[in-house]
């Protein structure tokens, strides 16, 4: 029991050790993809080397070299099966295709000996590819190793290389078959324990250090490969990382931000006097833009309409504060001039990144119609009387709100029929722009307020304008937040 | 975005060309940052400028609030989209439009 538990804990062991991070995980897979590709064109190479020995066009020597293809080219089937069946993703795939890759090419290295020095290579460039300088090192070291035998058995059994064997002058070659490795197996054969010796020293010296020379510099440059995409998987890693946290953070202030905003409809499901419906559609995550509505009083309907200078974040934050302190202000009953100009003092007084934001805001006199408004540089509303049609209404503009310490604004007065309606919005409706860079302009937009039915519900109105903005823009990316309210005033029904 | 920068009787003139939204606005206000400490009088010329959002009204709030303390700024040559803008944000009212 003892002995079992021990074993599975060294598979286990050797299991994680070979486990890549997480985020290695598509590079292994890739990595061993890459092997099999290899693996298929040598499998390929092999068939071709057999088909040329045996037709007798390869002068190779007849059995060992046949048997040495035959157990390549099983090892490399059966490398291929394996990579096929768990579908490149195991964990014992990159040590199996790098020693079988090692012992493949030093067989086929043995076969032809000087003539394809560059087999010696393959398996560590391929290693690298696996962005471990441990691995590529390990490689490099087993190629090492491996192909000393290589070198020794294609001395003896390969395309034979004269220069390995020193023989005397005037030594006479007779070679049987036609092979001249027979010729230098029968120098060896004169005393073959001298013979021996020096075959092995001549295929070190004269073989085998030139070549590894030459495979030590393509290790090192794998090495730093293998480091070097390391450093890169890691780095990208890091950067996924924080965009994931940052669009988490988004996600949830996008939310958040939705949530501030009366988006419950219906709004007011016990007053019958008027109808609203507003919506909001950020460019980006977060936006710049809000509607706001709320009753002051039982006869005071507060609606604001507003866009903060700037996308994205920094105006999210601004337009938060704006909003809040804007709703403070008309809490306490005060007229809607005097709440812009409480407003801006309050944001003029901490503003030192000069944010600004533009605010329609009226007040409705529910039980009379009369709409109360003052406009810090927000573009002009539209009023549709009860018995015409929609309108744009050059009310008087004061500056944005958080420009100017001190500025004034003005209000109005407006009487709303039962019947009639206002529509406010945002510059994001005007100025949605097509492909071509044509803005939908106030024009279209008040047609097409025109072009719905008087009857529909505000909620209906919003989304034919929307509708008729996508129409215009087609799929040019959405530049503005869009915002846009609608209210029907009904009149007095009790 | 294009901005071209050069000095008239010891006047900075800056103009910029195209659009100047949230993606172009950060260039321009570098540009007027660098420019400030360096010029006594600011022109804007907005010959060559097609649109601008609340991202470039910004630029030219701090820009015009900047140089109050020194000889001014002035904006030449809008067009009337520009003032359209101009004048629904009430920006009319503030800047110095010749």
């Amino acid at each position: 029991m003892k002995m079992e538990k021990e074993k599975k804990s060294f598979w286990k062991k050797l299991r994680d050790k070979l486990t890549p991070d997480l985020m290695f995980h598509e590079t292994e897979v890739q990595a061993n993809r890459l092997g099999f590709l290899m693996l298929l064109c040598s499998g390929i190479i092999l068939v071709l080397i057999l088909i040329l020995v045996e037709t007798g066009i390869f002068p190779l020597q007849g059995d060992f070299m046949r048997a040495a293809i035959i157990r390549s080219l099983i090892e490399i089937t059966a490398l291929l099966v394996f990579c096929k069946i768990v579908k490149y993703d195991a964990w014992w795939l990159k040590p199996l295709l790098i020693v079988g890759m090692v012992i493949v090419y030093a067989l086929l290295d043995s076969m032809l000996t000087h003539k394809a020095a560059i087999l010696m290579v393959l398996p560590v460039v391929f290693s690298s590819r696996y962005f471990s300088r441990r691995l590529t090192v390990f490689t490099s070291l087993f190629t090492t190793v491996i192909f000393i035998f290589s070198a020794y058995w294609g001395a003896t059994h390969g395309f034979i290389n004269l220069n390995i064997v020193t023989m005397e002058e005037g030594t006479r070659m007779v070679a049987t078959g036609g092979f001249l490795g027979d010729a230098v197996q029968n120098v060896l054969n004169l005393d073959p324990a001298a013979g021996n010796k020096m075959l092995i020293v001549n295929t070190l010296l004269y073989d085998y250090l030139p070549r590894w020379l030459m495979f030590s510099i393509v290790s090192v440059i794998s090495c730093n490969i293998a480091r070097k995409g390391r450093d890169m998987v890691v780095t990208q890693h890091e950067k996924d990382v924080k965009g994931a946290r940052i669009e988490s953070e988004l996600n949830l202030a996008t939310r958040i931000q939705a949530d501030m905003l009366p988006n419950i409809y219906p709004a007011f499901p016990d007053r019958k006097e008027f109808d609203i419906y507003a919506t909001m559609d950020p460019a980006k995550e977060v936006g710049g833009d809000f509607y706001d509505f709320f009753l002051i009083d039982k006869d005071h309907l507060c609606m604001v309409m507003a866009d903060v200078s700037g996308k994205g974040v920094p105006a999210a934050l601004f337009m938060m504060a704006s909003k809040i302190i804007l709703a403070n202000n008309a809490m306490m009953g005060k007229s809607p001039a005097q709440i812009l100009t409480d407003t801006n003092e309050a944001i003029c007084a901490n503003n030192r990144e000069e944010m600004f934001v533009t605010v329609w805001l009226g007040i409705l006199e529910i039980s009379t119609g009369k709409l109360t408004a003052a406009n810090a540089g927000h573009e002009y509303p539209v009023v549709k009387d009860a018995d015409g049609s929609y309108e744009i209404y050059k009310d008087k503009h004061g500056f944005v709100i958080g420009g100017m310490p001190g500025a004034r604004y003005k209000e109005y007065e407006l009487i709303l029929k039962p019947g009639s309606r206002l529509f406010l919005y945002t510059d994001g409706v005007p100025e949605a722009t097509d492909a071509d860079g044509n803005m939908f302009g106030a024009d279209r937009m008040v047609e097409a307020l025109k072009a719905i039915d008087p009857s529909a519900d505000p909620s209906v109105t919003l989304k034919a304008i929307r509708a008729a903005v996508d129409g215009f823009v087609k799929d040019a990316e959405q530049f503005d937040d869009i915002t846009m309210l609608n209210l029907e005033y009904k009149g007095d029904l009790s | 975005m294009n901005i071209t920068q050069s000095a008239i009787n010891g006047k900075t003139v800056l103009a910029p060309e195209g659009r100047l939204d949230t993606v172009s606005a950060p260039e321009l206000e570098k540009v007027v940052k660098d420019v400030i400490p360096t010029t006594d009088e600011l022109v804007l010329d907005l010959a060559k400028l097609d649109y601008i959002s609340s991202a470039g009204l910004r630029i030219l709030l701090s820009a015009q609030k900047a140089m109050m303390t020194k000889g001014g700024m002035t904006v030449c040559n809008v067009n009337e989209t520009i003032l359209e803008i101009f004048e629904v944000t009430g920006f009319s009212d503030i800047l110095t439009i010749v």
